[in-house]
């Protein structure tokens, strides 16, 4: 699960969770208690805490993952106003203004979770210029946010 | 004879006199995922109107918001689900389900399956079951969303259950059932009595393997949202008398059912099922099922 723990990584914590308590089906990856290890077949649909998925070579994260990230300490973390948080789960990215605090890394480039001000993760993002060196202008670039279910919900009601 | 006052005749036999009822939103509240907020009180600062559903511990209707409760940080963070009161009930109905083996035979789209979770405050093990999946991706979304551990999800009949080789604590049954007026504008148009007896034969397979994979001191609880007794008192009684079930006593919204129906004198348990008219919330059907 080597790819993980990259992902994490970038986040400046690294994760590491136990090979026998992951399982993949069809690139998906989930992490299982003892309990549902002991029971589970390879038939499954989805089972435990969904990890994320492989796309073309890619990790893409869920939300449950990203909440896991968040728990750690010393995570990268942007926390934002109101107005960016919602803008930021309606797909939107996050202005340095709406900034309110930062935690971890400021560098252009790594991964940073955005939180709210109650500090509940609502996805992540790309710092996109050094966080010191600017006032104004995009400094999050939205990857994922928790809007993302909503969208799901449109598109499998489309289907 | 339309098929509207073919049913509603029906009712009246019952002893219920039909009027229209468009029950009202409602939401439930995930206290495992709530993480210690008041979540009526964030959504009332919102701008949502919220009431207590009072016979639920965790319900509350919607009584007036300017926008969808479905696309609120609230909801995507999983603090909360959008779920019609009635059917907030047969979760409840369990006892001690924590580090249970539990079965939601037919799940999705997960409503009652996340409930499930957060009653058993994610210990122990649900399997998730459907038979249809374009449907599991619904579920899917929703265990993610209200970051549910503990849950297994098979796209499986109900009906083959006992292939999972496993017995369970705890079995939902929550039947694909023919529905009601109440909750489908167009339900009376839609529906013939062929389709109420096709689902019937449907439930009583499902009722039949549920028994196979029932632990010895299991319980199982069974709903449907139909309104017709075919697929509520008529097959509870017929897993009376074929099955060797009984069927506890409840505490629960909802009237007692009648042991007489239509002309035929049901088993006198039967009284302890619960049957809910249209009105303050969907028509539902429920009750609890044990060994005799």
């Amino acid at each position: 699960m080597k790819f993980i723990s990259d992902f994490t990584e970038r986040f400046g914590v690294k994760i590491e969770f136990d090979k026998k308590n992951v399982v993949e089906k069809e690139n998906r990856y989930f992490l299982l208690n003892d309990r549902l290890k002991g029971l589970i077949t390879d038939d499954f649909f989805y089972a435990g805490v969904y990890l994320g998925t492989v796309k073309n070579g890619v990790f893409l994260p869920s939300v449950n993952l990203l909440k896991i990230i968040a728990k750690k300490e010393k995570a990268n973390k942007v926390f934002v106003d109101e107005r960016s948080a919602w803008l930021f789960i309606c797909g939107r990215d996050i202005f340095k203004r709406g900034i309110t605090k930062i935690e971890g890394s400021r560098k252009k480039g790594d991964y940073t979770l955005v939180l709210n001000r109650h500090g509940e993760c609502l996805g992540f993002g790309i710092i996109l210029k050094d966080l010191n060196d600017f006032e104004k202008g995009v400094a999050i670039k939205n990857v994922l946010d928790i809007g993302d279910f909503l969208r799901r919900e449109k598109k499998h009601q489309e289907e | 004879m339309s098929q509207k006052e073919f049913f509603i005749k029906r009712y009246e036999a019952l002893g219920w006199k039909y009027h229209d009822a468009k029950p009202r939103q409602a939401i439930r509240i995930n206290i495992t995922n709530a993480e210690g907020w008041d979540v009526a009180e964030r959504l009332r600062t919102l701008g949502i109107e919220l009431e207590k559903i009072p016979f639920l511990e965790n319900g509350y209707w919607i009584k007036k918001t300017k926008f969808s409760v479905g696309a609120t940080t609230e909801y995507l963070l999983g603090m909360y689900s959008i779920q019609e009161a009635a059917s907030q009930i047969p979760a409840t109905l369990f006892t001690d389900l924590r580090d249970n083996a539990v079965l939601d035979a037919c799940a999705a789209p997960g409503g009652k399956t996340v409930q499930l979770a957060d009653l058993m405050d994610n210990t122990g093990v649900i399997v998730a079951l459907d038979v249809k999946k374009n449907r599991l991706t619904a579920l899917a979304n929703q265990l993610e969303r209200c970051s549910v551990k503990n849950t297994v999800v098979y796209c499986l009949d109900a009906r083959k259950a006992s292939k999972l080789k496993m017995k369970f604590d705890k079995i939902l049954l929550d039947v694909p059932c023919s529905g009601n007026f109440a909750a489908d504008t167009e339900w009376f148009k839609r529906r013939t009595f062929g389709d109420v007896q096709r689902n019937a034969k449907l439930q009583r397979e499902i009722l039949a393997e549920a028994v196979n994979v029932l632990a010895e001191d299991g319980e199982i609880v069974y709903s449907t949202c139909s309104l017709e007794p075919e697929e509520d008192e008529l097959n509870i009684d017929w897993a009376v008398k074929t099955l060797e079930l009984k069927v506890e006593k409840i505490s629960c919204y909802g009237e007692k059912s009648p042991t007489k129906i239509f002309g035929k004198r049901l088993d006198s348990q039967i009284e302890n099922c619960r049957r809910i008219w249209p009105g303050k919330t969907q028509g539902f059907f429920v009750c609890k099922l044990k060994r005799a």
